[in-house]
């Protein structure tokens, strides 16, 4: 372990929880994944709404999708026409952002006017608003990840992973997407979506539909959901992601893989192990705090 | 043009157990699907494909990177499978702080009556008109283990292949490939929701085991041959 290896570390842990933060805030502005199925339904239990609408594909497979075509750009930038990787991989970004955003104007469009008999309407200044706002999102989930991937395997970096560069980055996509759909979702998707029942349950089946239509002053729009979210759901995904890219790259910077393979495996094995008992202690105190369900009327004691 | 020889025929075996292990470890890991992502169902919100392709590769990039410097195969895959069960518990872990802190729910299964480990008491806390929700101690040691699989798994597929072909771009992609198809075949089995191990739907893994294997055997044959006359 050097100096530089730990610091590289740090600003891969770094890059990751601001990419993990907006790649789930770019989720929740276009209400991609699966709280969407509320949004789709609403219309057709008579709840026209003004919330972005665009189920592009599930969230690892569409930011694997950027994260690789970032990084395909700014390879070819950097060894074809021997750009700085700086500047390649912004430009390598923008192409993403781009895609993302025709991406999302199709399934906007799509999705909404397929609702007409519902009363769906499209909006066109949602539409010009909130796409916007969903690129420059997926611009820094794209500028962080393949940044990452590139500090992972650049020559004259100390890591020197031996996948290319599209491909480490291809696999961080998918599992930023993967971790974006499994935290930071659920607080779109339970809580903001749902605000008008009181906190402390899930979703009801009946209730199925009900989204929260209107706003402070207004309609709800989809930047309102993401002005929420940011609050929470977006900095735990970035340290979801954050925690993810730092701790498995931790044990392989502290202990050499080349003659200290095994204490690095055992440092992961510990890692797992307080990770377990860390959730032990959440269950508990999380049952203590909160107490059974008043409602309940079987015959199981808590 | 390549050489048919014994060796082939080990790796083709090699990412046939792979194949099997990651088919395995998806029926361990609990998603909830969209049901979850509204804390209506037991698990993680998202789908069975999305979290364990998630881990299962986080693991790869493990395991690759240790294969860069040596050729133990112990070290190697047992080194995807901790950057595997790494990735899954901390999204976890985070997912359950949304669960209790962000939605006020605690974790609970509904498939259970009282947790096979811990032996609390279930159905009190399942909040009406739900299937459960959060990750609760059984489901989380279930979760680790299907990491454990998957990225091991995944890991002996990349290491079948890059011992014919020493290109580890290609090797990672076609791993990639045959971890995504056995995952997506168990997720058929899985039909979108499972809490773990004690969920009665494990009991289905079997037939998984089954289309995992043929599925595999024939991936790996064609994967040998392909990779091999690069």
């Amino acid at each position: 372990m050097d100096m530089v290896s730990m610091g590289l570390l740090a600003a891969m842990g770094a890059l990751a929880t601001v990419a993990g933060a907006s790649e789930d805030l770019e989720s929740d502005v276009g209400s991609q994944s699966n709280p969407n199925s509320q949004v789709q339904l609403a219309a057709q239990v008579g709840h026209p709404h003004r919330i972005y609408n665009k189920a592009i594909s599930g969230e690892p497979p569409s930011n694997a999708l950027y994260a690789a075509l970032a990084a395909v750009t700014a390879s070819v930038l950097m060894s074809g026409y021997g750009m700085n990787a700086f500047f390649a991989i912004a430009i390598g970004a923008v192409v993403a952002a781009i895609f993302n955003g025709i991406y999302s104007v199709t399934a906007y469009m799509g999705r909404n006017t397929s609702q007409a008999r519902f009363n769906q309407y499209v909006y066109l200044d949602v539409l010009r608003t909130h796409t916007t706002t969903i690129m420059a999102h997926a611009y820094i989930t794209a500028f962080c990840v393949v940044t990452i991937s590139y500090i992972m395997t650049a020559p004259w970096l100390p890591i020197q992973h031996p996948f290319p560069m599209p491909l480490v980055a291809f696999i961080w996509g998918l599992a930023i997407g993967a971790i974006g759909s499994s935290t930071g979702d659920v607080h779109y998707g339970a809580e903001r979506e749902f605000q008008a029942y009181p906190f402390g349950a899930g979703l009801n089946a009946a209730n199925s539909g009900d989204i929260v239509t209107k706003g402070e002053a207004g309609l709800r729009s989809s930047i309102d959901n993401a002005w929420f979210c940011a609050r929470f759901g977006g900095p735990a995904t970035g340290m979801a992601f954050g925690l993810t890219v730092f701790l498995d790259n931790w044990r392989t910077t502290i202990f050499d893989p080349a003659t200290q393979g095994w204490l690095a495996i055992a440092t992961g094995v510990v890692i797992v192990i307080l990770f377990n008992v860390y959730n032990r202690i959440l269950e508990i105190r999380s049952k203590k705090r909160y107490g059974p369900y008043p409602e309940y009327a079987g015959d199981i004691e808590a | 043009m390549i050489a048919f020889d014994a060796n082939m025929v080990l790796y083709i075996i090699e990412i046939v157990i792979g194949g099997l292990l990651v088919g395995v470890g998806v029926h361990f890991v609990p998603v909830g699907g969209a049901p979850a992502a509204m804390a209506q169902a037991t698990g993680v919100g998202t789908g069975t494909v999305q979290l364990a392709a998630g881990s299962g590769l986080t693991g790869l990039l493990s395991a690759g990177l240790m294969m860069g410097v040596t050729d133990n195969i112990a070290l190697i895959v047992i080194s995807g499978a901790v950057g595997a069960m790494i990735m899954v518990d901390a999204t976890m872990i985070v997912g359950n702080w949304v669960y209790i802190y962000g939605v006020g729910v605690p974790p609970v299964s509904a498939k259970v009556d009282y947790d096979p480990i811990t032996k609390e008491p279930q159905p009190p806390y399942i909040s009406p008109g739900t299937v459960g929700h959060g990750i609760p101690t059984v489901s989380f040691v279930s979760g680790t283990i299907g990491g454990l699989l998957g990225g091991a798994g995944g890991s002996l597929i990349y290491y079948a292949l890059m011992s014919i072909n020493q290109n580890p771009g290609l090797s990672g992609f076609f791993a990639i490939g045959i971890f995504v198809v056995n995952a997506v075949i168990a997720s058929y089995n899985i039909q979108g929701t499972i809490e773990g191990f004690h969920d009665p739907k494990f009991k289905r893994v079997p037939r998984a085991v089954q289309a995992c294997l043929v599925a595999s055997l024939v991936i790996g044959i064609f994967a040998v041959l392909i990779t091999g006359g690069a």
